[in-house]
């Protein structure tokens, strides 16, 4: 009778309460091209993220129509008839880490990323490079990637060619902090 | 019995901590959830880009406005007769003959209000006008509309006059335009021109009188559109008797980087709207129709900020 009762009290300390999850609300992303006539350059700090530490998987999601260009113009022709934000008004990722870090321990660690890549209605699967760094209860984390226009279906035509170049650097840096469910 | 509850109970917890742990399944979506709840508000009350692509289409200015710092060059040509005795393939169809040339500057006060000052040919009359976008269309509908003021005086420096004061026109009208799709936007103009000497001066005419005004344009490529722009002046004088036949314009626009070229056939000759509202004495049928040209160039003087944040 003792055994049974220990034996059954021993399951207690596996019990998962719940997950590990990390939000970001104001995620950074830059998007920047370099071509003979003209610099493309926007940033946008309104990137959402959801990070899953006990399962590994990553979410980012950010509004188009919230990326930022110094030039008026150059915002709207992005818009307007590159992007198509009206018809696409999000850019998703959707993956999951390959190797999760430890969070509870201080440092910083190269990761991968596998996952959808959504642009412009177009999905692509990618493994991302990233770097995340844990410093007492706050985990950031950064990453540096090339997207092609082509990739995602997003239309250069010939007249403007000069200006836009076919790939384009993206930076993402985000700021997670510890999600408690209500 | 103590023993056979207590059991009982250490069964049922364990039971639900065996439950709990199913709970994984779940969190694939939760995540999914958690992201949707915090993007939920993400597009209300979005303005909508880009109704037109350029603050005029023919004879009519749209809800557009220069951005804030940005100067927009104009340079809109209206030739000689196509179909009349002074066209045809002699002159290029019209082509050798200039009726209207009108160079203006648009700049940008701020992303709503522009300042507007350009000269025209017929009747050497110089203008200037303030635009106002009052309110924006948005992309849930919550503002159906765009509307935009605008409020103009024009100055005719040269030729006799009784008085200083009988040289000045004034125009105000207010824009009211739809983006119903990507491809297609349409807007209506009640206009008042008020000539303090009509034009023409002819005895019978009204120195001032409303106008409707409509014109739209449909995307047919990602650079290239179709325009149609219509006037009509609610004018007595302003009759088929009279020689005079409302301005309508067909025309093609081309958009390319900073710049927006309009081509397009019209029967008015001026590209005023003071002219064309007042005295349009021009009529397709009499082949009194004509090519003309807009060229606009955008240029942005703001300042190069510092983007290169800290990464």
């Amino acid at each position: 009778m003792k055994y049974l009762s220990i034996l059954l009290l021993a399951w207690l300390p596996f019990a998962r309460a719940g997950q590990d999850i990390y939000i970001c609300k104001n995620a950074k992303i830059n998007i920047y091209s370099s071509a003979p006539v003209e610099d493309i350059e926007a940033n946008s700090t309104n990137v959402v993220s959801v990070y899953n530490a006990t399962t590994g998987e990553i979410e980012f999601s950010v509004l188009i129509r919230t990326l930022h260009f110094e030039k008026a113009l150059m915002e709207e022709h992005f818009n307007e008839d590159y992007m198509e934000s009206d018809k696409y008004p999000k850019a998703t990722f959707k993956g999951v880490m390959e190797q999760k870090p430890d969070l509870t321990k201080d440092g910083e660690y190269p990761v991968k990323v596998t996952g959808d890549f959504e642009v412009h209605g177009v999905k692509q699967t990618r493994t991302i490079n990233g770097t995340v760094k844990v410093s007492g209860n706050t985990v950031t984390m950064t990453s540096e990637f090339m997207v092609k226009c082509a990739d995602h279906h997003i239309v250069i035509p010939q007249v403007v060619f000069h200006n836009i170049a076919e790939s384009i650097r993206i930076r993402v840096s985000a700021t997670y902090a510890p999600y408690k469910a209500n | 019995m103590k023993k056979l509850i207590t059991l009982f109970v250490l069964l049922a917890l364990c039971i639900c901590v065996r439950a709990q742990k199913k709970d994984t399944v779940k969190t694939v979506s939760s995540a999914d959830s958690l992201m949707n709840s915090l993007s939920a508000d993400d597009d209300k009350h979005q303005k909508t880009l880009a109704t037109f692509s350029a603050t005029r289409l023919i004879f009519s200015p749209t809800t557009e406005t220069v951005k804030k710092n940005n100067l927009n060059f104009l340079v809109i040509h209206r030739f000689g007769d196509v179909g009349t005795p002074t066209g045809g393939p002699r002159t290029f169809f019209g082509l050798d003959a200039v009726n209207d040339v009108y160079i203006g500057f648009e700049y940008g006060i701020t992303d709503n209000l522009q300042v507007m000052v350009g000269r025209s040919t017929i009747g050497q009359i110089g203008e200037t006008q303030l635009k106002y976008a009052i309110l924006h269309q948005t992309s849930d509908n919550s503002s159906p509309l765009g509307i935009t003021l605008l409020g103009g005086e024009g100055i005719r420096p040269y030729g006799s006059f009784g008085s200083f004061s009988d040289r000045l026109s004034y125009i105000g009208e207010a824009i009211f335009s739809r983006k119903f799709s990507s491809a297609l936007s349409l807007e209506v103009l009640p206009i008042f021109v008020q000539n303090n000497q009509q034009i023409p001066d002819l005895p019978g005419n009204e120195q001032g009188f409303f106008s409707l005004a409509a014109a739209g344009r449909l995307k047919v490529t990602k650079h290239m559109s179709l325009l149609v722009d219509y006037e009509h002046p609610f004018s007595n004088y302003s009759t088929k008797a009279n020689g005079f036949e409302d301005p309508l314009g067909f025309g093609a626009e081309f958009e390319t980087g900073g710049h927006v070229f309009t081509l397009n056939i019209t029967n008015a000759r001026a590209v005023s709207q003071i002219n064309t509202l007042s005295a349009s004495q021009a009529s397709y049928g009499n082949g009194q129709f004509r090519f003309g040209f807009t060229i606009s160039r955008m240029f942005d003087f703001n300042h190069k900020k510092d983007t290169e944040k800290k990464w």
